[in-house]
Formats: C-alpha cells, structure tokens, sequence
C-alpha cells in the first residue's frame, strides 16, 4: 500500500516538475491567431496575425461579443517578426490554431521557402492549414481592409476553402503540401491565389513558382486544366456552343510519359462523365447520334482546357504538370540523364490527349426529353 | 460454558437473555422432564403448538415411553412430525441451530437434544430488482433469506448437479452461507480455493457484504471490482452454467459470482433479452461511455492548459470564450465541480427520496447555474462533468461505477500535472495494471486477453445465442461444450 502511495504521489511530483518544459497555458489567456499574413518589404517581413478577441460569449444577449483584430510584427525574417509580434501583444500568442497563411505578393516574390521556415519548425502548427497568395496586394491589407470592410475574413476562407472542396477532390495548398513539394526542386509549386472583390474573397487560379520564387499567376481555364491532369477535378460545368450545359461527374486522370532520344513523350488520359444540366435547343440531342455528338464535342472542350497548361509549359519551361516526378517515377533509370537540366527538355515535351467520355441524361420532371 | 447440552447450564448462561425461551415440559405419566429451547420471534410458536408440543401432551405413546432415549427414538421415528428434525449432541451445534431460528427439546439425562426446523421470522418479500430491472425479462431479485435464494437458483437449474454447500463465517455472528456450482461444470479446484478461504476466515460478525469481498478477492490494493454481486437469479443461473461459482449469504439480498472479469461488469441482462444488434449496441456505447467518463474530465484539462491545438478551432474558440473571466484554472474547475459532484451523489444517498430529489433540482441546476452566473465555472466545465457523471450512471456494477470515478480523479490531476503526457502516464499505469489483475486463475481483462476465438463472441459485441458454442477456457477447463 505505501508504495501505491508514493507512486501516487511521485507521479505527480514528477510531472509537475517536468510541466515547466511543457507550455503550460490556460486557454483564456492565450489569442489564438486564426489568420496568418506574411509580407515583405525593402525593411523586412511583417507579421499580421487575425485572432478573435472581446470577452467571449454574451450569454444574457444569446450572441458572441467577441471581434476580429489584427496584430502586427515586423523583423528582418519571419521568425524575427513573429517573436515580435509575440513581444508587443498583451496576452500569449497561439499560432496552433492558424488554419489559413496569407502570402503577400512581394514575400511571395522573395521566397517561399523563406516564409514557411519558421512554421515548418513549428510542432504546435497545423499541418493541414491552408496557404494562399494575395495576388495585386499585402497579406496585411488584405486582412484589414476585409475588417474594415466589415467582412469576417475567417469565415469568408472558411468558406472558400469549402467551395475549393466542392469543386476538386482534394486541397493541395496545404502546409504538409507544400512543403513536400517544396522538396522537388525540379517542378514548379502551384498556391491559389486570392483576389479580394466587393463580396468577398475569389480564388481566380494558382500561382506559379519558379525556384520557390513568385514567377506568375495562371488564369482560370489554365488552373481547371491543370486541376484536370493533377486528377483533382471533381465538379466542373461545361457550356457547349449548341446550348447545353453538362456539370462533371466523374473524372479520371492519368499521364504517362515514354522516352525516345532523349525525347519526352507524354500522354494525358482522361475518362469523364457528365450530366446534362441544362438543353437550351431545338436539336434532338438525346438521340444515339445526338449523345455522340455531344460526346464528341465535351471531348472537345476538355481537350481545349487541357491544352492550355501544356501550352503554358512548353512556353514558359515550367513544370507546372509536376512533370519530374512522372519520369522520376516511371523512367526512374533514365532520370538522371534528365535530371540537371531538366528544365531546357521541358521546351520539348511532345504531349498527346487520349480523352474519353459519357454523358449521362439528367432526369427531368414533367418533360419527356 | 460448559459443551454439554444441559437445561440447567443454557438457563444459566441464557439467564439475561429474555428472548431466549428454556422452558420444562413435565410428561406426567413417567415423570420426565424436557426442556423446550428457543428464540421468541424466530420461531413460527403456532407450528410448534400444533406440530410438536401437542405431541407432548396427547400422544399417548410418547407418554408410554419410560426413558428419555426411548422417547427421543419415537419423536425422532414421527412421533412429532417435521421436515426437518435431528438428533444433536454437540453443544456449538445446537446454539448454532437455536440462535438461527431453530427449537431444540433438551433431554438432560441423554446430555441431547432433537432439533426441529420450525423457524418463521419477519422476512422481505420476493420484489423486483431495483438496480437491475430489465423491461423484458424476469422481474424477482434475491431477498435476505438465504434459503429464498437458493430455492431461486434451484429454480431455475433443476441439474442433479447443483449443489448447495452450507457454510459458516463469523464467530460471533455464525452467518450461513451457501455455496453453489454446477460440479460436472465448475472448476473444482476453484471450488475448493473459494470453499477454503471462506473457512479460513476468522472474524466475528459479517455485518456487511464487504466483509466477505474482502476476503475472497486476489488482489485486494485494486480498485476495480474482483467479485461480482447481482440480485437476479437469472444472472446467477446463467453464470453457474458457465462455470462460475455463486455464494449466497444470510443476510445479504444478492449473490456473489466468482471468478469475475471485467467484461462481465459491462453485461447486462437487457443484452440478452434484445436483438443481438440492439444488445451489441447498448454494449458499444457502455464502453464507449466508460471511455468518456473515465477520460473526458482528464481530457478537458489538457486540452485547455496543455495542448490546446487538440482541440478544432471552433471548439478552442468556445471553450476559451466561456472561459473569460473565470478566476480558477481548468484543473480547479474540473476538480472542484468533480468533487461537488461527489457531495451531491453522496448527499442524494442519504437523504428520503422525495427530498433527494429536491436535492438534485437544487444541486444540479440552481448550484449549477448559479456558479455559471457567478462566473465561478465556465459552462463548458459544467456540460464536461454532466456528460462524464452521467456516462458513469451507464454502467451496470456499481462497484465499477465507483472504481471508475475514483481513477478520474487521478487522471484529472495528471492531465493536471502533465496534460496529455500526464494522461498517457495513467493510461499505461491503468493498462499495466488491469493487466496485472488475476482472479483465481483467470486475466481479468479476459477474454479480451484470451487466444481462443469462441471467448470474444460476447464481449464488446454480443454475438447471436446460437454461436455461445463453448464455456470460456480459462474458467471451465473441461466439459466446455454449451451447444452443438
């Protein structure tokens, strides 16, 4: 029985000294920062941290008292300003909770590599927060003018980042992600970028990194056309000439690449789905002939849309199709005769579309078609 | 006193005692004396009148008989007719008999003594089960009569192979007990492992059931429940025919089960009287609730003071908006709201039901949100412990319950001490220690720790009636076989 005792109470005893080392914090005395913005200046990085703050639940007035506020450091790296932004904040400061990291465009510029350092080395962050670019503008204007403009900036990336769910399978600007992306030197990294309107937040397209360096930012038919080859394309609308509009059901992307002479080939192979969503013409489409037709020019559409980041890169010389690490995987021998300079071989790629499809007819209440 | 059965030596020592009857019975016509030996109140005195006293008095063959043997053999021959009469010659015997309810005619030549059974006292009737009602099933639950009790069981074995041993605990208060097992079924040696430690035990009175828990279990630092007790014959029918062994004891409304496991104390009897689906899932959500009661409090605390990041952000956000303007930590809420807890379970006990509950509506909801008002707790530490003590009211055995409770308190103040690592330390120290746990021979985390297949079909999950093929191994060694 004594030894029960004194295990009893040594446990505790042992914990208790070993708590000093873990961080011990009550949870209200602590912001926890929800929305992280990084920029970069000719002076530095500066640090904007969005939290909620103001006394919490009103519990006489049934509603949430609390409001949005924004914190700021500044330090010649991201570390520097975080610590600073530590320093000039009342309370402790949380970055365990910071589910989106806004990437001003100059920081962007600077180096991507050099904003998610710090969080990298982080063991409180989340690993799934979600990472986007703030095209034409700072991280930190961009949160304030969202307050000012009396906009709840956490909820309206919530709810981005929702939407971004609906469309595609899976989101790839998460922090895990990127940084292992960041780990293949050879293929350009690909972060949505955010265009700040009058109603909120849009997600236009991705934006391109060259060297973990900002290079450029792609348009909307280019980012579908890569979302379509990266197989994330989960629901996507197609408006044909003839005036059907067909929504995407089902996708399926694959790519494989062949080598001749040193000669990069790479097929892209797509097999879609669609449902017709809207028929806006005379034409009977749902005949076996008409279906073919329709086929036929979805296949069209897509083909289009995937030809245009394959343009982009045989253009720019920028593996925005991740390109490396298909012929890494698949070619994993010949990889290295590729591998220094595998940027100047990315002029060359020799792409073919093998895209199949099926449209499915929609049901329709109170019409026979 | 002196160990011969004598009238005058029992006057003597029974001489203060005014319930205690020793009163002469003159046979006239050969001139001989006997004493009748009884306790008022634990004597049915109507069936002693007709049945034996009667006899004295107007049988003529009795008052033929010209010695005291010669009348002692034709009692004992019906002469005065009873179940239960015999011949006792042994003084501790005879006592034990009277003092349990018996009379006893002293025949002070002979230094004997007939005794018959003629007890009648003021006894409960068969009610239903009040910890252990089921809505489909049966509704009679054990009583303090042990002879009751085991006519419940005989009930419902009608096996010639059911015994009922009689034994004996307390040098003062002589309790009967009973033990019973199936003998072609029960492990023997367990039998005699039980039976032996009952009549090794040496003390006075058995004035509650924990006096005889305490012997019979292993392991007896442990928290956890080792023996289980039920009110249900039922229970113990179907427990004996798995090979335990029960122990009825005078005095006590429910029977003891041995060996005991813990998947044991999560079954309860509704699991049978259901769909296996229903049953198995009434079961899941036991343990899922023993889960939360056992850890949520813990987890509360480390997750408000430690790692914060386990918790979603939403969830961060309200925790930490309810808890502004608090003045204790997390740890002092939980604890204290845990403790009050405790104070309103055990003053609830106490008091009549109807201000019980009185009690409850005062305790829970007035105290309750009184302190949220005040700003003493936060709401979210209130709705923590309601979910954690009622998940605790979840399980069947109260002694777990309770087992149980007190384990949360040490996982709170590890969460405490070392938030998460604190609550992985009492986790593997709980681990560890269930593991440790044997119960005459058999794991107590078994079957969970058992190889054979056939002993997980009613553990987490209650496995439909017809594939309870075989007894669990580790209790029934042999004669396994429950079904084809």
């Amino acid at each position: 029985m004594k030894k029960i005792i004194l295990l009893l109470l040594f446990i505790p005893l042992v914990l208790w000294g070993c708590s000093h080392d873990m961080n011990r914090r009550e949870l209200d005395e602590i912001s926890l920062i929800q929305v992280l913005g990084i920029d970069y200046s000719s002076e530095g990085y500066t640090l904007s941290g969005l939290y909620k703050s103001g006394g919490g639940t009103d519990s006489e007035a049934g509603g949430d008292s609390s409001s949005e506020e924004v914190v700021q450091g500044t330090g010649k790296t991201p570390y520097e300003a975080y610590e600073d932004l530590k320093h000039k904040h009342k309370k402790n400061l949380s970055i365990a909770h910071v589910g989106y990291l806004l990437i001003g465009e100059e920081a962007a510029k600077n180096g991507l590599n050099l904003c998610l350092d710090f969080l990298s080395r982080d063991e409180t962050v989340k690993m799934e927060l979600l990472i986007y670019v703030t095209r034409n503008s700072d991280a930190l204007d961009f949160i304030k003018n969202g307050i000012e403009d009396k906009k709840t900036i956490q909820e309206d990336l919530e709810a981005i980042s929702q939407k971004q769910q609906e469309f595609l399978t899976r989101n790839d600007n998460t922090l895990v992600s990127i940084l292992n992306d960041m780990k293949r030197s050879h293929s350009s990294i690909l972060i949505p970028y955010l265009l700040s309107e009058e109603s909120g937040f849009l997600i236009e397209g991705y934006t391109v990194f060259d060297r973990l360096k900002l290079k450029d930012y792609l348009d909307r038919e280019t980012s579908w056309g890569i979302n379509f080859i990266k197989d994330i394309a989960r629901s996507f609308p197609i408006y044909l000439d003839n005036g059907v509009g067909l929504s995407l059901s089902y996708s399926k992307a694959k790519l494989k690449s062949h080598l001749e002479n040193n000669q990069i080939k790479v097929t892209i192979i797509l097999d879609f789905e669609t449902l017709i969503k809207e028929v806006n013409t005379n034409a009977d489409i749902f005949s076996k002939e008409g279906l073919i037709f329709l086929t036929e020019e979805q296949n069209k559409y897509i083909t289009k849309l995937l030809e245009k980041p394959v343009n982009y890169s045989l253009a720019t010389g920028l593996d925005i199709l991740q390109l490396a690490r298909l012929v890494e995987n698949q070619h994993h021998k010949k990889w290295k005769d590729f591998e220094e300079n595998w940027p100047e071989y990315l002029y060359d790629v020799q792409y073919e579309f093998d895209v199949h499809s099926k449209v499915s007819k929609s049901f329709i209440m109170g019409n026979e078609r | 006193m002196e160990k011969i059965i004598n009238s005058k030596i029992l006057k003597e020592h029974f001489s203060k005692s005014i319930d205690v009857v020793i009163r002469p019975i003159k046979i006239t016509q050969n001139n001989i004396t006997v004493h009748i030996f009884g306790v008022d109140g634990l004597i049915n005195t109507e069936l002693f009148d007709r049945a034996i006293l009667q006899s004295f008095k107007f049988d003529k063959n009795l008052n033929d008989c010209r010695t005291e043997r010669a009348m002692m053999d034709y009692l004992l021959s019906g002469g005065a007719y009873h179940v239960f009469t015999k011949e006792e010659t042994d003084m501790d015997l005879l006592l034990r008999y009277v003092l349990s309810g018996m009379i006893g005619i002293i025949f002070d030549q002979e230094q004997k003594a007939i005794i018959y059974d003629i007890r009648s006292f003021e006894k409960r009737s068969i009610s239903e089960p009040a910890e252990e009602g089921v809505l489909k099933g049966a509704k009679d639950s054990f009583i303090e009569v042990m002879r009751i009790n085991t006519a419940l069981i005989r009930r419902r074995i009608r096996s010639e192979y059911l015994v009922v041993e009689s034994l004996n605990v307390g040098k003062v208060s002589k309790t009967d007990m009973s033990l019973v097992y199936i003998s072609n079924i029960a492990n023997m040696d367990t039998v005699n492992k039980i039976r032996d430690k009952i009549n090794s035990i040496d003390i006075d009175n058995i004035s509650t059931p924990a006096f005889i828990e305490e012997y019979l279990i292993e392991n007896k630092k442990s928290l956890f429940p080792q023996i289980m007790y039920t009110q249900r014959p039922d229970r113990v029918a179907a427990n004996l025919s798995d090979g335990r062994i029960a122990l009825v004891v005078d005095g006590i409304p429910f029977v003891y089960l041995l060996p005991c496991q813990l998947p044991m104390l999560m079954q309860s009897p509704e699991d049978y009287a259901n769909h296996f689906l229903i049953g198995s899932s009434l079961r899941v959500i036991r343990y899922l609730s023993m889960v939360v009661t056992l850890f949520l409090p813990a987890f509360y605390i480390a997750a408000t003071t430690y790692q914060n990041q386990m918790l979603p952000v939403e969830l961060a956000l309200s925790t930490q908006a309810a808890k502004q303007n608090v003045p204790f930590s997390s740890a002092a809420e939980v604890l204290g709201l845990l403790i009050s807890f405790e104070i309103l379970i055990e003053a609830g006990l106490r008091l009549p039901k109807t201000v019980g509950t009185a009690m409850s509506i005062l305790g829970g909801l007035v105290v309750g949100q009184s302190a949220v008002s005040a700003k003493l707790v936060s709401p979210a530490v209130v709705v923590i412990i309601a979910i954690a003590g009622i998940s605790g009211f979840i399980m069947p055995n109260q002694d777990l319950s309770s087992a149980i409770r007190v384990y949360r308190f040490i996982l709170s103040v590890l969460a405490a001490v070392g938030g998460f690592f604190g609550l992985a330390v009492g986790l593997i120290l709980l681990i560890v220690h269930l593991c440790s746990l044997d119960n005459y021979g058999v794991a107590y985390l078994s079957p969970f720790v058992d190889v054979d297949e056939s002993n997980h079909r009613d553990t987490l999950m209650r496995f439909p009636i017809k594939y309870f093929t075989k007894r669990p191994q580790k209790i029934v060694p042999k004669n396994r076989i429950k079904q084809k």
